[in-house]
């Protein structure tokens, strides 16, 4: 076991999503598969965690420091939290062997902040973060997503779609690390107000978050403090589902659930493949 | 896909005949199920000195010859009923060298928690009337239900064709078989709601395979001899924490994504 991995196993047999018998070996053994996927989008970035070291049946804590015992192999990245006023290390995911000794601290989930630690301030992922308000749900929030790719495609911009793994649903857009987020949150913020203007059901304000059976575009999750749970992240919901990056042409036929543990890692095509060759204009 | 490696006996257990009516089939019987679990051997430890068994009087501790031994049956607490050979052998069942098959029944009829031990019959003497038989069950695909002595044990069996053979399986009796609904925890299975039913089918669903039983392998008997190799070359064994099945698995998916980490 030492040859592979650096990573000293423990408590396999916890169980972290009781309702399916998940345990922690099959959490692990989840990362282990969609690592070649989830690792582009880790590294480089300080990295936010929701731990459940008992599982999702009971209390999760977010974690973004680099906890004590952290291994010397683990890359972490010092800096100054406004919040805490203290110097923070955090955890950067660089590499496979980080990805499962946070798996193995039962980080079910993975959120990842929009900007990498080689310079915080600039974005280098524009998001549209759609979050439904009941009685909406995901297939307001894949109609919306639809509406949002048209007036980006207007604009001459190629965005990529992922499940949230809840109810909601990304839009994001790669871009090259040159704009500030006030920046990217008045760019979204414009194109939002655009389609609540011709769409009823999309709202644009977060004063409007709790309006029944509207999708919010929430623009200012662009932010340096915030983050985005990361693609091919766990969700800690009892049906183990999976924030999935989809194909335009797959995302009205995508269903809550769809997604999930199981079949994930079995999926043959990368819907997101060229996301890194094409960093998009955005000025 | 079922795939059976285990090796062929080079002696039989049993020979008789299969009787059904009046016609009568000369057969031998030759184990097919081969118990592959390894065993160790007893010794003191700090000289490998092997150890062997004897019967002791537990009250004043003389080794007692087998040929006092006899068998009882305790009725009290400390009460013994004594038998003489003789009379247990009058008690046991007659081995009559006979599988006498008194009913054909379809095989899926037979409850599997049934099937105990099978045999392979194979013809003794000459082979005319196996083959007839043989083909008979074939065509007919039924399976043979009788009675069979094998030492001093009579078991009911079924006879039936697999793979150009007659298969001989022992059962187990009635009383010797638990009813699942017996065991009191089942009466407090709850019913599952429809969501958490879809999600677990559609788990299923995904997991939907075909049965293969080379996936399955007993290492433990490997490793132990690839240990006693090293320690008569006079290896030092460095004892490693015993792997779990959960390690190993996870050892297998890390194969496959470094694997695929290195191509790209």
């Amino acid at each position: 076991m030492e040859d592979l991995t650096r990573v000293r196993f423990t408590n396999l047999d916890k169980l972290m999503y009781p309702g399916l018998r998940l345990i922690k070996k099959d959490v692990i053994e989840y990362y282990i598969r969609v690592a070649p996927r989830v690792l582009p989008f880790l590294r480089g970035r300080a990295l936010v965690r929701t731990r459940y070291p008992d599982g999702v049946e009971a209390e999760g804590f977010y974690e973004k420091d680099a906890p004590p015992g952290t291994p010397g192999w683990v890359r972490t990245h010092v800096k100054y939290s406004k919040s805490a006023d203290r110097d923070t290390s955090y955890v950067v995911c660089d590499d496979l062997d980080t990805l499962l000794w946070l798996a193995n601290l039962a980080s079910l989930e993975l959120h990842m902040p929009l900007s990498m630690v080689t310079d915080t301030s600039k974005p280098d992922f524009v998001l549209f973060d759609l979050d439904p308000e009941p009685p909406a749900g995901l297939g307001e929030a894949v109609q919306a997503a639809v509406l949002l790719r048209e007036a980006l495609d207007e604009r001459g911009v190629k965005p990529y779609v992922k499940t949230s793994g809840r109810k909601g649903v990304h839009v994001l857009i790669h871009v090259e690390p040159v704009h500030t987020f006030r920046q990217t949150r008045e760019y979204v913020h414009g194109i939002a107000r655009e389609l609540a203007a011709m769409h009823g059901f999309i709202v644009s304000e977060r004063s409007q978050t709790n309006v029944p059976g509207t999708v919010l575009v929430d623009h200012p999750q662009n932010s340096e403090r915030s983050t985005m749970v990361a693609p091919y992240s766990l969700r800690a919901v009892r049906e183990a589902t999976v924030s999935t990056p989809v194909a335009w042409g797959d995302l009205p036929s995508v269903r809550p659930f769809d997604h999930n543990i199981f079949n994930v890692p079995d999926l043959a095509e990368d819907p997101w493949r060229d996301i890194w060759d094409e960093p998009q204009d955005i000025t | 896909m079922s795939v059976l490696k285990g090796k062929p006996s080079t002696r039989s257990v049993w020979t008789g005949r299969i009787s059904i009516g009046l016609v009568n089939v000369p057969v031998k019987a030759y184990t097919m199920i081969k118990d592959q679990s390894f065993s160790f051997k007893y010794v003191r430890r700090d000289d490998a000195c092997p150890l062997k068994y004897e019967r002791v009087c537990t009250l004043d501790r003389e080794v007692v010859p087998w040929s006092e031994v006899g068998q009882a049956v305790e009725v009290r607490k400390d009460e013994y009923v004594v038998f003489s050979k003789e009379e247990l052998d009058a008690l046991r069942p007659e081995s009559n060298k006979k599988i006498s098959l008194r009913k054909f029944v379809p095989l899926s009829q037979v409850d599997r928690v049934f099937f105990d031990k099978s045999y392979v019959l194979a013809p003794d003497k000459s082979g005319d009337s196996y083959g007839l038989l043989l083909k008979a069950f074939k065509e007919k695909g039924l399976a043979g239900v009788g009675t069979f002595t094998l030492r001093t044990k009579e078991y009911p069996v079924l006879v039936y064709h697999y793979r150009d053979s007659l298969v001989l399986t022992t059962l187990r009796y009635s009383d010797e078989v638990v009813d699942p609904r017996s065991y009191e925890d089942l009466g407090k299975v709850e019913e599952p709601s429809r969501e958490e039913l879809d999600i677990a089918l559609k788990i299923m669903e995904n997991l939907t395979g075909e049965f293969d039983s080379t996936e399955f392998k007993d290492t433990f008997k490997e490793r132990v001899e690839e240990l006693v190799e090293q320690k008569m070359k006079g290896e030092v064994i460095a004892v490693e924490e015993p792997e779990t099945e959960e390690v190993r698995e996870l050892m297998s998916a890390l194969r496959d994504t470094l694997a695929q980490l290195q191509k790209t």
